[in-house]
């Protein structure tokens, strides 16, 4: 038999050896950081111009204005890169062959995915959280500074808009993770994520006005962004914000479920 | 030690890998030799748990690959050149791959060294050339420093000199007691590299021996001969009952008498001899006559069932 050329320690590898290694390919990947900083960037500028644009106008303007919606506008634009951060974590791994060598240090491919599901979120809510804090203070300050309506933190449900906007783009980019594992792809995986979250609702309008509140992009806008309710309220009655974000959990987790049992007996 | 026991996998309609059964002993280097998408990277997939065959088993060492506790530690495989992002530096990539087995960290400048990469340590991967590729791979096998080493075909894409390194390195690491499974289509490259061989077409095992044993088996001895007396050559050996072939450009094959034979008879009957080479059968014609029925994609068959591409 092989004789032992080295000793290797008790027991074997678990989900927290995989999980560093995961977040060192997260770090060592300038695509990491150029995604990461495009969302950033042109998240805080669309902040900027939409809260810019909401100044200096009549008192008519600021009936039902939202504030707390206003600046968290940017996240849209986190919505795209999250998706297609996302499907990279995973597709990058298929596009490149370095899924094999994952795959050969790691077999056991439950524990990889609860690994690359964990890192994938963590990594994810901590950057979202974050930037719609700093998207949610920017916003304020170019309202407030303009002398139009702002909110702060303590306003009415605002420190819950805040909060659950970070978590449901984090929620967003998990989907598409699961995408990614379900079409091994980069193009594909962001067709798709693209395809559910921004075409969708485009489509939806036109079959049936009312369930687009059911969808993402609606969900985000509408239910967990906004912290005002006013006026007759269009056909599309939103969803309160915590039934769309727990709804926003249901689809991530069908998507990924999907991706992982596909992931869990397919050949690499 | 891998042990394959009627290893089996289907891609539809075809066979990939057909009722394998086979060892690869540790202390040697185990050859493993096919045709083109006779099904080695396929078995050597399913060795490494990447794919799962449909029936059989691969065991390393007795287990299965996917309940190895620390794989990086026990097995090394090199399946493809390219595996790792192209994005990502050498090092970080042997970072990464060191993490997920709780290996020091320290362990990856050794390898790094070990395959004369320190100096490209910190470029990315995708920028390396063929050569510089395969060897950041035979790094990453060696990372947990473990006992059994796969490789699917290591030598292509590199230079003399890379090819010969390989070669040296192979054979030290089954003289440190490794099992070290090696696969190739190079015929010749195997007869340098390679003590025993596991030979396969078309998915089916077709010998599974030594080297010597293999060429033995199908060989015939014959020796070369240049001389400017090409006539009095072939009267002279016919009656000496050697069996003569002229080739063409100018020289004879003679069998039925070995080098010394044919040197005593020139001296004997005062005939030139410019060269004379005992030509051994030679692996590759081993190759040949074993595998001439097991060859998927032949020239000129048109093979109209083509099977699934399989890289290799």
């Amino acid at each position: 038999m092989t004789q032992a050329i080295q000793t290797a320690p008790l027991g074997h590898y678990r989900v927290k050896h995989v999980a560093r290694a995961e977040v060192a390919k997260m770090l060592t990947l300038r695509s990491t950081a150029i995604t990461l900083g495009f969302t950033v960037a042109v998240g805080l500028l669309v902040t900027g111009l939409v809260t810019n644009a909401a100044l200096h106008h009549g008192p008519d303007y600021y009936l039902g204005f939202d504030p707390t919606q206003a600046a968290l506008t940017g996240l849209i634009v986190a919505a795209l890169s999250g998706g297609v951060f996302g499907a990279l974590l995973i597709t990058g791994e298929y596009s490149s062959g370095t899924v094999r060598t994952t795959l050969a240090a790691t077999p056991r491919r439950p524990v990889l995915l609860a690994a690359k599901i964990g890192v994938t979120t963590a990594a994810m809510v901590v950057f979202c959280e974050l930037l719609s804090f700093v998207s949610f203070f920017l916003g304020e300050a170019v309202l407030s500074g303009g002398g139009a309506p702002s909110a702060a933190l303590g306003s009415p449900g605002a420190l819950r808009a805040v909060l659950m906007s970070g978590l449901f783009i984090a929620l967003l980019a998990l989907m598409s993770f699961g995408f990614g594992l379900i079409f091994r792809s980069t193009a594909a995986a962001i067709a798709a994520f693209v395809g559910v979250v921004f075409v969708l609702p485009l489509v939806m309008h036109g079959i049936s006005e009312p369930d687009v509140r059911y969808l993402p992009t609606q969900i985000l806008t509408n239910s967990v962004m906004a912290t005002v309710h006013v006026g007759p309220g269009g056909i599309i009655r939103p969803l309160s914000p915590v039934v769309g974000l727990l709804l926003m959990v249901v689809y991530a987790a069908v998507v990924v479920a999907a991706g992982a049992a596909l992931f869990l007996k397919r050949d690499a | 030690m891998i042990t394959a026991h009627s290893l089996t996998k289907r891609y539809g309609a075809t066979t990939a890998v057909d009722n394998l059964t086979f060892e690869v002993p540790p202390g040697v280097v185990t050859g493993f030799l096919g045709p083109n998408g006779s099904g080695k990277s396929t078995t050597m997939r399913m060795i490494m748990g990447l794919d799962a065959p449909d029936s059989g088993s691969a065991l390393i060492d007795g287990r299965p690959y996917r309940d190895l506790p620390w794989p990086v530690r026990e097995v090394g495989g090199l399946l493809d050149a390219k595996a790792f992002h192209p994005a990502r530096t050498a090092r970080n990539h042997l970072r990464w791959l060191a993490l997920t087995n709780d290996i020091p960290l320290s362990r990856v400048d050794e390898v790094l060294d070990q395959v004369g990469l320190t100096t490209v340590a910190n470029r990315r991967a995708g920028k390396f050339s063929l050569g510089m590729s395969q060897r950041l791979g035979i790094a990453a096998t060696l990372l947990g420093d473990p006992g059994v080493l796969l490789f699917d075909e290591p030598v292509n894409g590199l230079d003399p000199e890379g090819i010969r390194w390989v070669r040296n390195f192979l054979r030290a690491l089954a003289a440190e007691g490794r099992t070290v499974f090696v696969s190739s289509h190079l015929i010749s490259e195997m007869s340098l590299t390679a003590d025993r061989l596991v030979v396969i077409g078309r998915g089916r095992l077709i010998a599974e021996t030594s080297v010597a044993d293999f060429v033995s088996r199908s060989g015939r001895g014959a020796v070369k001969l240049v001389t400017p007396d090409r006539a009095e050559f072939i009267v002279a050996l016919s009656a000496a009952g050697a069996k003569v072939v002229d080739d063409d450009g100018g020289s004879l094959s003679v069998e039925g008498m070995p080098a010394s034979g044919i040197g005593d008879l020139a001296a004997r009957e005062g005939l030139r001899v410019h060269e004379l080479t005992p030509i051994s059968a030679s692996l590759e014609d081993a190759f040949m006559e074993l595998t001439a029925d097991e060859v998927e994609y032949r020239p000129s068959t048109m093979a109209a069932a083509a099977a699934p591409a399989e890289k290799e």
